[in-house]
């Protein structure tokens, strides 16, 4: 478990200096088509992963049933825009059955979401966003300070924030060359409401039924002995 | 299996649509883009995705003149001044470059129209499960768990109705939680059932040996000789792409815009790539309507 853990955060952190650098230091033109090609190098590992591991069908089937309850969360709030509990099902997995599989429970929930809201190039950002909130959910798990409610407030906060600037990306990233400060304040500031829609709801769903999705979760868990 | 373009195997249609998507992001000529935007703007209406198209075609109007309108104001590289707009100036090369990138994205949400048509979900998972057959598995599992719990939140809005407890009415705190107690409650049905899934997959044999797919498409020979027709064409236009033609030097001043022979090479073989579908449906047509 601990190697594997440092593997998962090996991987992801230099994937991500990569793609960083590349931007930076190339002067190449093709950026989304690179963007493109990064995010599918970063997320091969945790697919092959979960490829080559022995999963149990009951595994199988609790992680595509979480994420299907993630992606048809959008549904009963439709009626609120940018207020889903897609990101808070996410994360709570991540906690409960750890990293890989919050990974794979977040980058499915935005594939399955995707086929009945449309595909289109934003879903390799979405599912490396929510895919990185589920696995950095369950790589603190044992954080003394995500096992405080507040902790897991913080943290539904931030992600919610860090999700709407990843996502800022892909318009930055297929339009870099005319990229400047103006263009890029412009973007970030044209989102500030929705990514604080997006961190208020993960706090109100954290606060009031955090805790009772995590016992509902662990009993599963616990009962089956999945995933532990 | 229908006819014409769905016919075609999932293979060959994937393989066209990463090319097709290549080239959006590769070439930045504006002919080029055109005439990627003008066929895939064909193959949507070959296929009978018209209505799709018209839908989304405001969406994609207001995006491509946004950003060609703004690009020119907010960025003030290049040497072609038209005039000064608030002590900047502005250039041909960023208004160019803003209709460029606006014509690229285009292409590309044009594409993902196309592909959300032919490519419909058993063809993408077939794609994948021979790649990440498990990951497939996953997904398609998943899938098909969405319209299943649908039903169920409609049933389980139902009856909290009556308690006087919906998602319709009163503050938005008060909405929120209503909506997220629905969700619990979805949680904790949901999720026994889905370990009763597990346990009568496993009955049934699940993970006793090596799970072998049902090939529901046959790749034939006409399949083949499609998928080499396109990789040989596609191969040219990357490399006359990487020998600078079909592409245009926008910044730091704006290059010539003339096509030489070579670009009319590119520009054939990538047309041809980009058209694929609609000489297949267009063939079909012919042959349905003239031979007896």
């Amino acid at each position: 478990m601990e190697r594997s853990r440092n593997y998962l955060i090996s991987v992801s952190v230099v994937l991500l200096i990569l793609l960083v650098a590349s931007i930076v230091l190339f002067h190449y033109r093709a950026y989304l088509l690179l963007s493109f090609i990064m995010i599918a190098c970063i997320m091969l590992p945790f697919f092959a992963r979960f490829e080559w591991r022995e999963v149990a069908g009951r595994e199988v089937v609790l992680l595509a049933m979480l994420a299907a309850i993630a992606a048809v969360g959008r549904v009963p709030f439709a009626g609120l825009p940018s207020v889903q509990p897609t990101s808070f099902i996410i994360i709570i997995a991540g906690i409960v059955f750890g990293a890989e599989s919050g990974f794979i429970v977040g980058a499915v929930a935005a594939i399955v979401s995707n086929f009945f809201l449309g595909q289109g190039p934003w879903t390799p950002w979405q599912m490396y966003a929510w895919g990185m909130m589920g696995m950095t959910a369950g790589l603190l798990r044992n954080a003394w300070w995500l096992k405080t409610v507040w902790g897991k407030c913080i943290f539904g906060f931030v992600w919610g924030y860090l999700f709407g600037w990843f996502m800022n990306m892909w318009i930055i990233v297929s339009n870099i060359e005319a990229l400047s400060w103006g263009f890029f304040a412009g973007i970030y500031i044209s989102s500030v409401y929705f990514d604080l829609a997006h961190a208020l709801s993960n706090v109100f769903f954290l606060l009031i039924f955090g805790t009772s999705w995590l016992k509902v979760l662990q009993r599963v868990q616990r009962k089956y002995g999945l995933l532990e | 299996m229908g006819n014409g373009i769905q016919s075609i195997h999932p293979f060959v249609m994937f393989f066209y649509y990463i090319c097709l998507g290549f080239f959006a992001m590769f070439f930045n000529h504006p002919v080029v883009l055109l005439a990627g935007c003008l066929s895939l703007i064909a193959v949507n209406l070959a296929h009978g995705s018209g209505r799709a198209l018209k839908q989304w075609a405001p969406m994609m109007m207001v995006m491509a003149l946004l950003i060609i309108l703004i690009n020119p104001f907010i960025n003030s590289r290049g040497t072609h001044i038209f005039f000064y707009f608030r002590g900047k100036q502005v250039t041909l090369e960023a208004t160019l470059y803003g209709i460029v990138t606006s014509m690229s994205l285009l292409m590309i949400l044009l594409l993902f129209i196309s592909l959300n048509a032919v490519l419909n979900g058993n063809k993408i998972l077939y794609i994948f499960s021979r790649i990440l057959p498990k990951t497939a598995f996953l997904v398609m599992l998943s899938i098909r768990f969405v319209p299943l719990l649908k039903r169920r939140l409609t049933e389980i809005q139902d009856v909290q109705r009556l308690r006087g407890m919906t998602i319709r009415q009163g503050s938005i705190r008060n909405r929120a939680k209503s909506g997220m107690s629905i969700m619990q409650i979805l949680l904790a049905w949901s999720l026994e059932e889905a370990i009763e899934t597990a346990d009568s997959m496993k009955a049934r044999g699940y993970g006793m040996v090596k799970r072998s797919p049902y090939i529901p498409y046959r790749f034939t020979k006409m399949d083949r000789n499609r998928l080499v027709c396109l990789f040989l064409l596609f191969n040219l236009s990357v490399v006359g792409g990487f020998l600078g033609y079909g592409k245009i030097i926008i910044y730091p001043m704006l290059g010539t815009l003339h096509f030489y022979p070579l670009d009319w090479v590119v520009l054939t073989s990538s047309l041809a790539v980009m058209l694929f579908p609609v000489f297949v449906e267009g063939r079909e047509q012919l042959k349905w309507n003239y031979s007896d």
